[in-house]
């Protein structure tokens, strides 16, 4: 009997793509075939895990991205990262809307002939953004919704990114706001849509759901009542969807006593070394151990403290399992791991849905949020200490994770995919 | 910022407890690369041909040993491995407080971890560690005997470029894919036949650990004894000792980087394979899955990537 082939295609981030890394491996363990669609620069990643990668052609803009462009992108936005959400739409949300379609209608065409090549059973998109060559590929597409569940409107639902409760009174002015900024990405992805024979979307929408499958990562504990329930037949909510990872082994460090921290603001969060720099040396007064993720930034740090342990990677699920707090942007995929293993959030957001899943944190008591630059050492160490010692959370993060652990995420996404495959 | 340890004064030793401190270390090494598990025995005999020295020293190191806890003496005789191999590799040399160059150790450690700088005084390190100037100057000497450090001119000692980033990670790669497949296929490459048994017997036990004990820090031990015993089987001497030193640094100083399981375990393949093909005597062939094993072995994870920007992966893998 034929294997399922099932491309999995996530975006260009570490959250997407090793959150599809889990479902592949559950897809492989239920009998089918993943392979992954992978950006340039993610070249190797997916082959680590055992995976088979078709990479998408580079185009000529990309090939020319480097270590300046980096440099460009780092200056113009470090500042925007410490603004509000509402401030944002301007500075950050619209231009990355525009290099979202930028990027979606650059890879297009070597897309179509990639999935021309594959002849896939299915296709999972976990992305914020279609690719028209999926909805033509004539087979079922999975939608992963691996942000916050925001991203799928509701009246009783915070807008997306917003960071703001659902009946915030100031809700119509940002709903406003978005569309007025997303608009011109908007107009131009509608006409690129239209011309590969999609149907335009609504204003301020880049991605409809699925007529096949959409799985939702938003565990039961932090999940919205919805005015308009979605379809159970379309819609399924994964309790957590966590990868199976190396185990990591905290090294010993010279002042190595205390409950273990961690801290992740994802790639992009890493470039802010003079904000991490600032953290660390809170860490520096507090009796515990503290292990920080720098990306690519490990060179830029010097004199770190005794209780302190610097990684350009770590194998996050197995860090947080053992971690009794970790610090980190908000992102969805780390949210939810905190969530899995019981482990309290101290979510600093700089951008995107880490506004939401900031508020969400302090709506459901799983963790606090608080602006990422303006605090004084003796408040970050009043809330660090606090969060440490809160055994009503403590208590609740137990809980929740002992029932996300009965479930398997990734077990019934996989199951879910393959109902919706034919061959 | 910084924060100090507080250690116990450590006293000035006699050259003959140093070479029995430093036979100590080398059993430890021999206990982990060998796979010896918990509650082994640990044959006398075999211990003295592993480290090359008579028995004699070899009971005063196990004695020292014995002495902090990590092997104990039995009546029924002879002395067994009384901690976990994963203690003692999870520790470094840590667990032997006592023994004179645990200090190199941590000094090395603290500059793979960025707890110090690369240039560092000895009235530095005195205060840091709290120990007397003989035994900073002792340690240096220890590090600097593996070119770890050099003195400066003046009073000054520099660290050497070590394996604490990424970068230095790729570098390290781009150094051993010039001069591994060289070891081998240099005239003269011979390997011990008892020792590539032993080093396949490691390597085959490693492989059938289940997903959650395939340890990262036993691994790298096993991939360090790998690749320096092909160095020590090298026929050219200069790049036996090269690499017998590049290995050295990079057990000491290699950051605890963790491989996806479906790697490792392919990774101990490759070295297998490799082992098959030194034993036919297809060093060409070998020499070629080595450059292959090396470029699969370097760093994947893009450098810096964020939603709407494409990722900028690293130069090398391009």
């Amino acid at each position: 009997m034929k294997k399922p082939v099932i491309a999995l295609f996530p975006e260009a981030s570490f959250g997407s793509a090793l959150n599809c890394v889990g479902i592949a491996q559950q897809l492989q363990h239920q009998g089918s075939t993943p392979v992954f669609l992978c950006h340039p620069g993610f070249n190797g990643v997916f082959a680590e895990y055992g995976f088979k990668e078709y990479q998408l052609p580079q185009s000529a803009e990309a090939q020319h991205q480097n270590e300046e462009t980096w440099q460009a992108f780092v200056t113009a936005h470090l500042e925007h990262f410490n603004q509000n959400p509402t401030e944002q739409l301007k500075t950050y949300v619209g231009p990355t809307w525009e290099a979202i379609v930028d990027t979606a209608i650059q890879v297009e065409d070597g897309l179509s002939q990639l999935l021309k090549r594959i002849k896939p059973d299915g296709i999972v998109l976990d992305n914020v953004i279609m690719f028209p060559a999926i909805a033509n590929a004539g087979v079922p597409w999975i939608r992963v919704v691996s942000c916050a569940e925001t991203e799928i409107p509701d009246i009783n639902i915070p807008p997306y990114l917003s960071g703001m409760a659902a009946d915030d009174p100031a809700r119509p002015a940002f709903e406003s706001a978005y569309i007025k900024t997303t608009l011109p990405a908007q107009k131009r992805y509608n006409i690129f849509r239209r011309a590969r024979g999609l149907a335009a979307l609504p204003a301020g929408q880049f991605l409809e759901t699925s007529p096949h499958l959409n799985l939702l990562l938003a565990p039961k504990s932090i999940r919205y009542e919805r005015a308009t329930p979605l379809p159970e037949d379309q819609f399924v909510f994964l309790d957590g969807c966590v990868r199976e990872e190396a185990q990591f082994e905290p090294p010993p460090l010279p002042v190595n006593e205390g409950p273990i921290v961690y801290l992740s603001f994802g790639s992009l969060g890493a470039i802010d070394t003079d904000l991490i720099s600032r953290i660390i040396a809170v860490f520096a007064t507090i009796p515990a151990r503290f292990f920080v993720n720098v990306g690519e930034f490990l060179e830029s740090y010097q004199q770190v403290p005794d209780n302190v342990y610097l990684g350009s990677w770590f194998p996050q699920p197995s860090i947080v399992s053992q971690a009794d707090l970790f610090i980190h942007h908000g992102g969805n995929n780390s949210y939810c791991e905190a969530l899995h293993f019981g482990v309290p959030s101290l979510i600093m957001p700089y951008c995107w849905d880490g506004h939401d899943n900031g508020l969400r944190a302090l709506q459901t008591n799983t963790g606090v949020n608080m602006q990422r630059a303006s605090w004084t050492p003796p408040e970050l160490r009043q809330i660090m200490t606090a969060l440490l010692n809160d055994n009503l959370m403590i208590t609740r993060m137990r809980e929740i994770s002992d029932k996300m652990k009965k479930g398997n995420g990734v077990r019934d996404a996989a199951l879910a995919i393959l109902n919706k495959i034919s061959i | 910022m910084q924060t100090f340890r507080k250690t116990p004064m450590l006293q000035p030793r006699s050259n003959t407890r140093q070479n029995h401190l430093k036979l100590a270390r080398k059993i430890t090494e021999v206990v982990l690369e060998r796979g010896f598990a918990e509650g082994a025995h640990l044959p006398e005999s075999t211990l003295s041909k592993a480290c090359g020295v008579s028995r004699t020293p070899i009971r005063s190191a196990l004695k020292l040993l014995e002495n902090n806890g990590i092997v104990q003496r039995r009546e029924e005789g002879g002395y067994f491995l009384h901690v976990s191999p994963e203690r003692i590799a999870a520790g470094g040399l840590s667990d032997l407080e006592d023994m004179e160059d645990s200090l190199a150790t941590r000094i090395l450690s603290d500059r793979a971890e960025r707890r110090i700088t690369d240039i560092q005084s000895v009235s530095a390190l005195v205060r840091r560690y709290d120990v007397p100037r003989s035994s900073v100057l002792n340690a240096l000497k220890i590090l600097s005997s593996d070119g770890i450090v050099v003195q400066l001119p003046g009073r000054a000692w520099a660290f050497q470029p070590i394996l604490d980033s990424s970068n230095a990670l790729n570098d390290s790669i781009a150094f051993r894919l010039s001069l591994e497949p060289q070891a081998i296929t240099a005239p003269g490459f011979r390997m011990d036949s008892q020792k590539t048994g032993l080093l396949r017997q490691q390597l085959q036990e490693f492989a059938l650990r289940p997903d959650g004990a395939l340890s990262a820090v036993a691994f790298l031990h096993l991939d360090c004894a790998f690749h320096s015993f092909i160095a020590e089987s090298s026929g050219n001497r200069f790049v036996k000792g090269t690499l017998l030193a590049h290995q050295r640094l990079r057990l000491s100083t290699q950051k605890n980087h963790s491989i996806p399981n479906f790697r490792l375990r392919q990774s101990l393949e490759e070295h297998l394979d490799i082992l098959d093909s030194l034993e036919r005597s297809q060093l060409r062939l070998a020499a070629d899955q080595m450059v292959v094993h090396l470029r699969r072995s370097q760093i994947r994870k893009p450098q810096t990537l964020n939603r709407g920007i494409l990722p900028m992966g690293r130069g090398a893998l391009a």
